[in-house]
């Protein structure tokens, strides 16, 4: 009876153990297809969710675009009044635009639990910069609690001088001081972005950026950078240096010497990156010329 | 099959996006043409506080909309006793909305001491990572300087720069030694 049997109990096991091993290969397969699936019908009915969401959206917008008259606005059919909360938030919209005004004009406020927290806003000209801020405490008399005006600023000079007595001009004052130095930098980040290639190397200069060095040329002039600037700016409240020397190397030429003296007057009125679209615009006049 | 997953899955993103910018654009619109009178937000207020069992609507607890409210007023109230400036009036009208980018055209009117001043001018704000950066251009400035010639020739310089910055620093000056100036004379009268 046992002869001609290969199957022993072992071998009917493992046969089994294989068998099962494939089944549940197979159901796994099977469950991740379903899977596979479901995420698919998921994301196919997002999909559809969203664009009819958009769809509406857009046309309420082009609606509103339409028929853009009247103090109240848009009365969409099927809307009543406009509910409380509505015009609240309406309002809470329209006080944060002034206080973002506020912010525009360089100085902000934010009353706190003791005291107030100033922002002190710096540009160029048209180009808001970074905002610093003064955080006040009233009592028991005026303080600072928080800052963060940089080191290099004088701030403890100059509200030693003015916190107490004048809290108006101290903030004046100091915003004098970081708009110019904010000013400067400016220059000088806008010199080393746009005219990389007429300065040697990077530009040199202090954190209170009111002192500036470096080698420069002006367009066209071959490889060479035969001008050296040097620019102080003693008045720490102005963004134009009180002294700002030029000079090439002795060997050079009468004429780049003339330039040099130039230049040297043009730094002291005119912003360093616009003096350096003048040199761009000059060689192209120059070009032009017959 | 993924290849799918990942197609459906961008334009989920992007049709997200697109909802967002187009319920802003929605929002500044009904913004910036509707109107509500100091008697009507009074009613608002009143009327909110009335039921605060009763739905929300999404617009915050009534409390907490109120003390918002409250908070924005105390410091506008305090920056403009403290600065000299005020605004009578502030519109404004949003020219463009993409993802990064919003322009938006202001009206400025108001008054600094005694001298008043009205301006026109665009914002352009630019979302950049984490920084948003503000530049104004085609600024207008109209101010009533009367004999003061210097003040003319002040204006057409920031106006011409578009700096906004300046022409309010300036004016805060000019106007409290101009306040002053005015005083002193009533004084010796």
């Amino acid at each position: 009876m046992e002869e001609g049997r290969a199957c022993t109990w072992e071998g009917v096991f493992t046969h089994l153990e294989r068998l099962e091993a494939q089944a549940h290969e197979a159901g796994r397969k099977q469950e991740e297809k379903e899977q596979q699936e479901e995420k698919l019908a998921r994301l196919k009915e997002r999909v559809e969710e969203l664009r009819t969401q958009r769809d509406k959206l857009q046309a309420k917008v082009d609606l509103q675009q339409k028929g853009q008259t009247g103090r109240k606005g848009i009365i969409e059919s099927g809307t009543t009044e406009p509910s409380a909360g509505a015009v609240l938030e309406w309002k809470i919209r329209r006080l944060q635009g002034m206080l973002q005004a506020f912010y525009l004009t360089g100085i902000s406020a934010k009353l706190t639990k003791r005291g107030v927290c100033f922002s002190i806003s710096t540009a160029y000209e048209g180009t808001y910069l970074d905002s610093y801020y003064l955080d006040l405490l009233i009592r028991p008399e005026v303080q600072i609690h928080h800052h963060s005006v940089p080191i290099f600023i004088p701030l403890e000079q100059i509200t030693k001088r003015y916190l107490k007595t004048d809290i108006r001009r101290c903030l004046s004052v100091l915003s004098d001081h970081l708009n110019a130095y904010a000013r400067r930098k400016y220059q000088a980040d806008q010199l080393q972005e746009h005219f990389s290639d007429q300065l040697e190397g990077t530009l040199q200069r202090n954190s209170l950026c009111n002192l500036l060095v470096f080698n420069y040329k002006v367009p066209g002039e071959g490889k060479t950078f035969p001008f050296n600037a040097r620019l102080i700016y003693r008045d720490l409240c102005c963004s134009l240096p009180t002294e700002a020397v030029v000079s090439c190397t002795e060997k050079a030429p009468e004429s780049l010497q003339e330039t040099a003296a130039a230049h040297s007057e043009l730094f002291r009125h005119l912003a360093l990156h616009k003096a350096f679209c003048s040199f761009s615009r000059a060689e192209e006049r120059e070009d032009g010329a017959p | 099959m993924d290849n799918t997953c990942q197609v459906y899955e961008d334009e989920i993103q992007s049709l997200e996006e697109e909802i967002k910018l187009l319920t802003e654009q929605y929002k500044d619109i009904q913004q910036e043409s509707t109107f509500y009178s100091e008697k009507e937000i009074l009613m608002a207020i009143k009327s909110f506080q009335g039921e605060f069992q009763g739905e929300s609507k999404g617009y915050g607890s009534p409390s907490d909309l109120k003390a918002q409210l409250e908070s924005l007023e105390a410091d506008l109230s305090f920056l403009m006793k403290f600065t000299g400036i005020q605004f009578t009036r502030h519109s404004k009208k949003t020219v463009e909305r993409t993802r990064n980018r919003t322009v938006q055209k202001h009206r400025l009117s108001g008054t600094c001491y005694s001298l008043s001043f009205q301006l026109e001018f665009q914002l352009l704000e630019m979302q950049d990572e984490e920084k948003v950066s503000s530049v104004i251009t085609d600024l207008c400035i109209v101010m009533e300087s009367g004999e003061d010639l210097n003040v003319s020739e002040f204006v057409s310089r920031t106006e011409e720069h578009g700096d906004l910055l300046t022409f309010f620093r300036s004016l805060s000056s000019y106007a409290e030694w101009y306040e002053h100036r005015r005083r002193t004379f009533l004084h010796f009268k």
